[in-house]
């Protein structure tokens, strides 16, 4: 599991890991045969060319809302940022995003893109989602600024941020998920090869949690600072109609939802420098399970106004969890990151931290205020640097014979 | 393959229509009209622009054969207008005399097996235009017909991809004439 996320034994969640077990035993019968494969290498002591269950696990693309969203964080990510190219008009992007839907319908369900010169790389989905969004930019250049979504803007500048314009902005997200690195290597370049017919890269961020294979069941996913990370989420539908799935007004973006996607660098040299204590205090958590600094189990409730002996708050005022935390249901949001570890720069420090993703209905009203307050005052930042910052509407799901953001350009 | 085959062999499949039509008129409750077999996942190269004026490209699909027996793609008939003035033609890829893969067009067209189906693909078999007279942008589409060797017909849609191989040098069989380098 990654950080920020449900666990994924959370039966009462209409998007469990069960759900999809069973879509995809329907929708394909693939999983059957792969397990099929599973029990006869075991039975017969060989290491035959079994398939791992999980290989043909499929999401299914069409539905209300696109899919890469509610659906539980795959091992392996990469969001793409593309900027149109000059010149482009309504109908080219139309023709892009059938395109770019294509391809995400045939990929993600175990097909080939058409035309696709490695087929063979496409056969084993591992959950593969593909969900797209739009930048500022793609309405301006279109003409369509009236038609943004509530809330819908560029964020505004913190004091915190030291932004690189290589990791920023972008007209065009394509998001791709999956727990097999394999599947999603060659599912980014299906769909880059359609997309710069139409635009050119921005940048290009990838990203990974546990292996769905050696992650502890039932556990919250841990972050590159060891923290759990993810505990406070909404699961159940009800919590994602409320704080996710946009309503109401404009209309086409009924079932849509906001990213704010931030590159936040994780200077883990500086934090090794704390013992366990002092980096617990930092958030208000323990390290060791996430449980609240004053409970036992991860998913007690934060008791924020005890004190200890010398009458200091248990989790202090500076904590990133007290900072972030809020009573007002309409500054709650799912956050859904990748941890990303480019290597190590050339004076031996790490390059690792969070690809931030954040989904809300509205940006302003639900992501700006808690993004102030963390910036007004968070000890974590100590630790972290805002680098890269983009923010894209997503459309609502579509349905076969359509495309992605076809209530929009149609 | 040269031109004067081709163009019989449009000829000869044009009379096989009149055929069918004559006995569909002639003698309609006796005989069942002739299956025309499906196509799928149709796309045809983009050429986002014309090259040297030596623009052409290749069209690829899966054509399914419901019936118990062959039936070839014998030729097809672009219907965009003003993409080409020339006749379409059934091309296969082939090992010449030097080695090399090249192209050249079909001897009695591309068999879709009974109960079968057969995939143009680059590489293999493809519908070929020549001569574009204008640019085929990713994401456009191209309509053409499609002729069967049971005298059926079927309009298809072609939707263009971008691609970087199916660049087959064509080879019109050891003529003299030489081979060109094709983009399509
Ligand atoms: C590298 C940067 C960050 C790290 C390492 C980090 C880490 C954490 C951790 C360990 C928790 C506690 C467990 C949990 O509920 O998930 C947490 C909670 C939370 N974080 Fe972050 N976080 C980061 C950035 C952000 C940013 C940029 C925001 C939003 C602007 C944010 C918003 C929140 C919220 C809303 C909570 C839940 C608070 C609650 O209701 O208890 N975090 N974060
Ligand atoms: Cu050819």
């Amino acid at each position: 599991m990654s950080p920020h996320t449900p666990p994924k034994t959370d039966d009462s969640s209409r998007v469990s890991r069960r759900g999809f077990l069973l879509t995809a035993g329907v929708a394909t019968g693939a999983l059957a045969v792969g397990a099929v494969g599973v029990t006869a290498a075991v039975n017969n002591g060989t290491t035959g060319p079994a398939v791992a269950p999980g290989a043909t696990e499929v999401v299914p693309f069409y539905g209300v809302h696109q899919a890469g969203i509610d659906t539980p964080p795959q091992s392996s990510g990469t969001f793409l940022g593309w900027t149109l190219k000059p010149g482009t008009d309504r109908e080219t992007v139309r023709r892009m995003m059938r395109l770019l839907t294509d391809d995400a319908a045939r990929l993600t369900q175990g097909e080939a893109a058409l035309p696709d010169n490695d087929p063979y790389l496409a056969t084993n989905p591992a959950r593969l989602t593909a969900t797209f969004g739009f930048g500022p930019g793609f309405f301006q250049k279109l003409g369509l600024s009236a038609e943004a979504p509530a809330g819908f803007a560029e964020l505004p500048a913190f004091s915190i941020d030291k932004l690189q314009p290589e990791y920023s902005g972008g007209d065009l997200l394509i998001q791709l998920g999956s727990d097999d690195p394999l599947t999603l290597s060659h599912a980014v370049r299906q769909l880059t090869r359609t997309a710069r017919s139409f635009a050119t890269v921005a940048w290009s961020q990838s990203g990974f949690t546990r292996d769905q294979g050696t992650a502890p069941a039932g556990q919250t996913g841990r972050n590159l600072f060891g923290q759990v990370d993810g505990t406070v989420n909404p699961r159940r539908a009800d919590e994602f109609a409320a704080q996710v799935w946009a309503t109401g007004s404009p209309s086409w973006f009924d079932g849509g939802t906001s990213m704010v996607l931030r590159r936040i660098e994780m200077n883990l040299d500086t934090w090794d420098k704390l013992d366990e204590g002092a980096k617990e205090l930092s958030v208000g958590r323990k390290l060791s399970n996430g449980a609240p600094l004053t409970g036992e189990n991860e998913f007690d409730a934060p008791d924020l106004a005890a004190k200890d002996a010398s009458g200091l708050h248990v989790i202090p005022t500076f904590a990133h969890m007290r900072r972030a935390k809020t009573d007002n249901p309409h500054e709650k949001f799912l956050r859904r990151p990748l941890n990303y570890d480019d290597g190590i720069h050339a004076d031996g420090r790490t390059n690792a931290g969070l690809l931030f993703a954040a989904y809300m209905a509205n940006i302003k009203t639900q992501y700006v205020p808690v993004q102030q307050r963390l910036s007004d005052l968070d000890l974590l930042n100590t630790w972290t640097t805002p680098i890269g910052s983009a923010v894209f509407a997503l459309p609502p799901g579509c349905q076969a014979g359509g495309y992605i953001g076809e209530g929009l350009l149609a | 393959m040269n031109t004067s085959t081709s163009v019989t062999k449009r000829g000869l499949s044009l009379v096989a229509v009149a055929i069918a039509a004559l006995a569909l008129v002639g003698c309609a409750p006796a005989v069942t009209a002739p299956v025309t077999p499906t196509a799928s996942d149709v796309w045809i190269k983009a050429v986002p622009e014309l090259m040297d004026g030596m623009a052409m490209t290749g069209v690829f699909m899966t054509l399914e054969n419901p019936t118990d027996e062959d039936i070839e793609l014998v030729g097809a008939t672009n219907t965009t207008e003003g993409l080409t003035e020339k006749p379409l033609e059934t091309h296969e890829v082939v090992k010449n005399a030097a080695g090399e893969m090249v192209m050249q067009e079909t001897e009695g067209g591309i068999v879709i097996p009974a109960q079968g189906s057969v995939t143009l693909k680059p590489g293999g078999y493809h519908v070929m235009y020549w001569d574009l007279l204008k640019p085929i942008p990713v994401g456009s589409t191209v309509t053409l017909t499609l002729e069967f060797s049971n005298g059926t017909t079927l309009d298809v849609e072609a939707v263009a991809r971008e691609i970087a191989n199916a660049n087959e040098t064509y080879d019109p069989e050891a003529d003299a004439e030489g081979s060109t380098e094709m983009n399509h």
